[in-house]
């Protein structure tokens, strides 16, 4: 399988002395899930939004082949990298209908529509709510709509950054749930961004470990389905923090 | 009690009845200021030095100084040229936005400046006339004396209001313009050109300016500082709307019309400017927010 996306050596700075990101690479294969996995602080969203183009960072990425570093986010979301951002980023003073029009914004009137179809039908929970304020909406339903708005643009990688944070374990079942129906039937790549291994492993095929800006170790989903390689997998690269 | 009722009739309604309609003028100024605060968090200080730039523009090519056209044309002429500079300040603008809006909010008093002298050179420091080509009539509807110039300034503020209005509400770019309004990381992780919905903002708003400029100048005079002048109003306006409600400036407008014209009137006309700035204070103290803060939900 051929990667999607290639990240080289990318290293990410906020100013000339904190450096948040040192010298990372990994790779996405298409229609992969992979994870990125690491307690607050650790650079997943850095990384992130280095790959989405909202800030720069040193090193090579590669998209289907090509370069894109030192593209804009509006190129990369052209090319079908979407970000979905960490703490939803959703436009309370619009209303969830017009939230997915910002997300589809260049796609033509008639694809627009029908994707905005296809996900109000995938989250029947905001689709009630589609003409109110997103101001409204509850924390989850703020989440399915960061990824309603995210899928509007027809991404090929879609960038999920911390989809689970502040939901409860039911809802987040239930989103993940529907990211795997979405995976399944459009072939979309994911890099996934998570602190908590066991949800993480309910949709990743494989996990990047990420401390201090660094990668520390990678484990493919299968190989931590056995209760003391998990274990051993939590105490290694994450901590006790980070062991439920 | 009659003579209560006459002051009523002959003074009070009249002087409201003007201000409502100066007062649309205002909003279209406070309108202007407000889209390019909402998208750049810039207060545009420039907005009066170009606008009164424009209506010199349009008397200049009327009056056979720089050509003889017809009005129209020379309107559009003018238009031309004022979208031109609102590209070229938003140019000079928004590097400075990223390293801070105060910054940026003083680079537009320098613009301003730069308009102005442009004006005193191009034109001199005299005072000219700038008419509106409507038709002189007058009417009287319940003793109220209502003249073709007011019913011109109202439906040219209705139709350019109301079309603002709908584009805002309900068009592709209205979104955008207020989702970069209220969350412009979230527009740019949409793939919004930010950069294109602002240029949209600062034209429409120096469009607005211009035709706040080209109906309030009939009413007075145009030099080089009466439009400069006309546009503190708007930015009172302005600031009893919040400076973040489209709506909002548009009740400041018609409040600072009439208050302006009951002011001016009942105590004084040389002291207009200083009630003009208490009105600016007490609002930001009684309504730091806007007059329409606590209305949750409004779209513009
Ligand atoms: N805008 C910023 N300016 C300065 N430092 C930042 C900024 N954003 C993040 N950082 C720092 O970079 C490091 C990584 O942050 P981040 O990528 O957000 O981590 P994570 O998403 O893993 O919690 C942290 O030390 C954080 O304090
Ligand atoms: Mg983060």
């Amino acid at each position: 399988m051929t990667d999607l996306l290639r990240i080289d050596h990318l290293s990410v700075f906020y100013g000339a002395a904190a450096q948040a990101v040192e010298d990372v690479s990994f790779s996405v294969p298409g229609n992969a899930v992979v994870a990125l996995l690491g307690a607050n602080g650790a650079g997943k969203s850095s990384i992130m939004k280095a790959v989405a183009g909202l800030i720069p960072g040193r090193g090579a990425i590669t998209f289907d082949g090509a370069r894109i570093d030192g593209t804009t986010t509006r190129a990369r979301v052209a090319r079908g990298i979407v970000y979905v951002p960490e703490g939803r980023a959703v436009v309370g003073d619009l209303t969830v209908r017009e939230n997915l029009v910002l997300g589809g914004y260049t796609v033509p009137g008639p694809a627009r529509r029908s994707r905005m179809e296809m996900v109000l039908d995938l989250f029947p929970e905001i689709a009630g709510k589609a003409n109110g304020g997103a101001w409204r909406l509850s924390g989850g339903e703020q989440q399915m709509l960061a990824i309603g708005r995210g899928l509007m643009a027809g991404p090929r990688l879609l960038l999920l950054d911390e989809p689970s944070l502040g939901l409860a374990p039911l809802l987040v079942r239930r989103v993940f749930d529907r990211l795997a129906t979405i995976r399944a039937e459009s072939g979309l790549a994911i890099l996934l961004v998570e602190q908590n291994l066991a949800m993480t492993m309910r949709l990743a095929d494989e996990i990047h470990f990420l401390r201090g800006g660094r990668l520390i170790g990678h484990k493919r989903t299968d190989e931590l389905r056995d209760g003391a390689a998990r274990q051993h997998a939590v105490d290694t690269f994450l901590g006790a923090a980070a062991a439920e | 009690m009659n003579a209560v009722l006459d002051s009523l009739a002959f003074d009070l309604f009249p002087l409201v009845w003007s201000g409502i309609v100066t007062g649309c003028l205002y909003a279209l100024g406070a309108l202007g200021l407000v889209m390019i605060f909402k998208c750049s968090r810039v207060v545009n200080f420039s907005h009066g030095n170009v606008a009164g730039f424009a209506a010199f523009l349009v008397y200049g090519f009327t009056s056979g100084l720089l050509l003889a056209v017809s009005w129209g044309v020379a309107v559009l002429l003018a238009a031309v040229f004022i979208v031109a500079i609102a590209f070229l300040t938003y140019a000079l603008i928004s590097p400075l936005i990223q390293t801070s809006d105060l910054t940026a909010t003083i680079a537009t008093l320098g613009v301003g400046l730069i308009v102005q002298g442009a004006t005193l050179l191009l034109f001199g420091a005299d005072i000219v006339s700038l008419d509106l080509p409507v038709p002189r009539f007058a009417t009287s509807v319940l003793g109220l004396r209502i003249t073709g110039y007011d019913l011109t300034v109202l439906s040219v503020a209705v139709v350019t209001i109301g079309a603002l209005f709908l584009v805002i509400d309900f068009t592709k770019l209205g979104i955008a313009f207020r989702a970069i309004s209220s969350n412009a990381f979230a527009a740019e992780v949409c793939g919004l050109n930010l950069a294109r919905v602002q240029v949209f903002a600062w034209s429409v708003a120096a469009g607005l300016g211009v035709i706040g400029a080209l109906l309030i100048v009939p009413t007075t005079f145009l030099s080089a500082t009466t439009v400069a002048a006309f546009m503190l109003q708007a930015f009172a306006a302005a600031v009893i709307g919040g400076f973040a409600s489209l709506p909002g400036s548009l009740i400041g407008g018609i409040l600072i019309g009439i208050l302006m014209n009951l002011f001016t009137f009942y105590v004084s006309p040389e002291y207009a400017s200083t009630f003009l700035l208490v009105v600016i204070l007490a609002a930001l103290n009684v309504f730091p927010n806007g007059i329409l803060a606590p209305v949750r939900g409004s779209r513009v």
